[in-house]
């Protein structure tokens, strides 16, 4: 093999056979193949569409799909052989399953927006739900108070879950004792808890028992058990990528074991530590089941964590979409529009953070 | 020093107690007396002794795999951090086991200071940031922040080219910097010792020269141990040379050890002969 590689004489046929057929150059009739396998589906199926009554789904499955496969594997083998039909079917495969799930995506989206952009208004992101009924009209009445609600949880929430959850993939990576295997074992247990339980425990253990009421800090408590299990494991695949030189180079010039954590590892992991608390956080913003069990709901403004119940975004969405009243509904898809802008808002500061830490 | 002076524990622990030998023109800094090391059960060095005298420099040279780095690792004790590693033997800093159970790791590699293969800046802190890392990291008060990083970094051969931008990040200076700049960093804890894995390895020519003359610089105040894999760079710096070696699928060893000249002008042993001049590894 190795002879025939520094064969020079070998490698001069190479390069003429490259000369005389190079195997990118795309010719007119290449084009034309490929621009018919695109453009006959779709104008036929298009036809089919506004001509007939075929149901939609069907027309797109049974039809359209089979369609694309035999126009694209024709193109492909009229120009490159029958190697070339496989490599098309998985194209036009990979292609469609892609569109597939941007289009349900998007109409998700597309719901909500078209739904809730009727309730958008600065009365109904700042005022709260006090002498609202279901049946007032729109303009009236909002989610200021549950926006307020869903920060108050959200923080409380981030207070114990981050430092906590930071806490345990130092453990997990820094620390390494013999524990490990376990802790890790429970977080990833941890991560399947569903969020109705973690309600649960603690209505059982926190406010049947009458040591915390019905409040914010409850619903804090709740989402903290959901967001734990997310934050440790993000800040432990972080920690894991700051190199094993920086640690041996802080410790070579005589720190402890808690100082290189704390001012080498630590301050080197900044970005990604913060990605993880927002991941956590977005876990858990639209979570209903825990906020039903240990917030419940008030149409007030709450600022006071301990003493009251309080309403955040999910359950305020949950009280309004089961009415009997269009306008109710339509607050009810207004709430969910903000809580998706709140959760883009979060997303979007990620992106930021992380960009900025790719230049190490 | 041969292996025969030191034949078991029993007489090293004999020798700990009373008084260290200590002849006045050779004052030794420290020394390691009959070293094993371990990997779990891969023994990867063999019954190590070896002096190391006061203000010199010491090079360790041999082919690659044959246990100098790990050598130098128990040397400041950061060996044992790595899992499943062990050793037998003694390593005496200024006299004293630095494996004795009281003492304090933390402390021995505070005075033993450490450069690596690959630089190694802290990223989150500035240049300035990084040669104070190690009063920080360590809590070791000394006065005029200011004095040290000038001191250091020109001891290390950077100042001219960062005095001017001591604020910016680490991570914005070259590998060579950079490395220029871990050494710097180690020196402003004033170690007795500094241990150098292969400090020039990522440097260029220019670079490298300027860390020898500050080793032949340091060594006028400090005890230097340094591994290379170039001989010339052994001939120019080092008073002292230990040659390693490791036969296949055996612990490495020390072949020949002895001031620098005789190692290269003058070696007892054919292997020595041929590894210095670069007939094998």
């Amino acid at each position: 093999m190795t002879t025939t590689l520094f064969d020079n004489s070998r490698v001069s046929e190479l390069r003429l056979q490259q000369a005389a057929l190079p195997w990118r150059r795309r010719t007119a009739n290449f084009r034309v193949a490929v621009a018919i396998a695109v453009i006959v589906p779709p104008v036929i199926v298009g036809l089919l569409w506004f001509l007939t009554s075929i149901p939609k789904p069907i027309l797109m499955l049974v039809i359209y799909l089979p369609l694309q496969l035999i126009a694209s594997a024709i193109a492909a083998w009229s120009q490159r052989g029958t190697k070339a039909v496989l490599d098309s079917a998985i194209i036009v495969c990979a292609i469609g399953a892609t569109i597939f799930s941007f289009v349900i995506l998007i109409s998700v989206l597309w719901s909500i927006v078209s739904n809730g952009v009727h309730a958008l208004s600065w009365a109904f992101l700042f005022q709260n739900n006090v002498y609202i009924s279901p049946s007032t009209p729109l303009g009236y009445g909002g989610v200021g108070n549950a926006i307020l609600g869903t920060i108050m949880v959200v923080v409380i929430a981030s207070l114990f879950a981050v430092p906590l959850g930071i806490a345990t993939a130092v453990y997990i990576t820094e620390v390494r004792g013999k524990a490990v295997p376990y802790v890790r074992f429970l977080v990833q247990a941890m991560s399947g808890v569903p969020s109705v339980v973690a309600g649960l425990f603690i209505l059982t253990v926190f406010i049947l028992t009458g040591v915390l009421q019905s409040s914010g800090f409850a619903a804090g408590l709740a989402y903290a058990i959901l967001m734990l299990p997310t934050v440790a494991r993000t800040a432990e695949e972080v920690l894991k990528l700051i190199p094993d030189d920086l640690r041996t180079g802080a410790l070579a010039l005589g720190s402890t074991r808690a100082r290189v954590v704390m001012k080498v590892v630590l301050p080197a992991a900044k970005t990604g530590l913060i990605t993880a608390a927002i991941l956590g956080i977005a876990r858990v913003v639209g979570e209903t089941a825990p906020l039903l069990l240990t917030a419940l709901s008030n149409d007030q403004t709450v600022l006071n964590p301990f003493n009251q119940p309080i309403t955040a975004l999910p359950a305020y969405i949950f009280s309004n979409v089961a009415q009997p009243y269009p306008d109710a509904v339509t607050r009810a898809w207004g709430a969910a529009l903000v809580l998706v802008i709140l959760v883009a808002i979060l997303f979007t500061i990620t992106r930021v953070l992380t960009a900025k830490r790719v230049r190490r | 020093m041969s292996s025969a002076e030191f034949e078991n524990i029993a007489t090293l622990e004999d020798e700990f107690t009373e008084s260290p030998e200590v002849t006045p023109e050779r004052q030794v800094e420290m020394s390691a007396h009959d070293i094993s090391i371990w990997f779990n059960k891969r023994k990867v060095l063999e019954g190590v002794n070896i002096e190391f005298p006061k203000r010199t420099v010491t090079a360790l040279i041999g082919p690659s795999g044959c246990g100098k780095s790990t050598f130098l690792r128990t040397l400041n004790r950061l060996h044992e951090l790595i899992p499943g590693a062990a050793l037998a033997g003694e390593i005496r800093y200024e006299g004293k086991d630095i494996y004795a159970p009281e003492v304090d790791p933390v402390l021995i590699r505070l005075a033993i200071g450490m450069v690596f293969q690959k630089p190694n800046p802290f990223p989150s802190m500035t240049i300035r940031g990084n040669v104070l890392a190690g009063l920080k990291l360590s809590g070791m008060k000394r006065p005029n922040h200011d004095d040290i990083v000038e001191e250091t970094l020109t001891a290390a051969g950077l100042w001219t080219e960062v005095k001017d931008r001591l604020n910016h990040e680490a991570g914005s200076l070259s590998g060579g910097q950079q490395q220029r700049l871990v050494i710097a960093r180690a020196l402003a804890v004033n170690p007795h010792v500094l241990l150098m894995d292969e400090p020039c390895s990522a440097l260029d020519p220019a670079s490298t020269l300027k860390v020898e003359e500050t080793i032949r610089q340091l060594s006028k105040d400090i005890t230097i141990i340094i591994v290379t894999h170039n001989m010339q760079q052994a001939v120019r710096v080092a008073d002292y040379t230990a040659f390693f070696l490791a036969a296949e699928g055996e612990p490495g060893h020390i072949v020949e050890q002895g001031p620098t000249t005789d190692i290269f002008g003058n070696p007892q042993d054919q292997r020595t002969l041929d590894y210095v001049n670069g007939r094998f590894g």
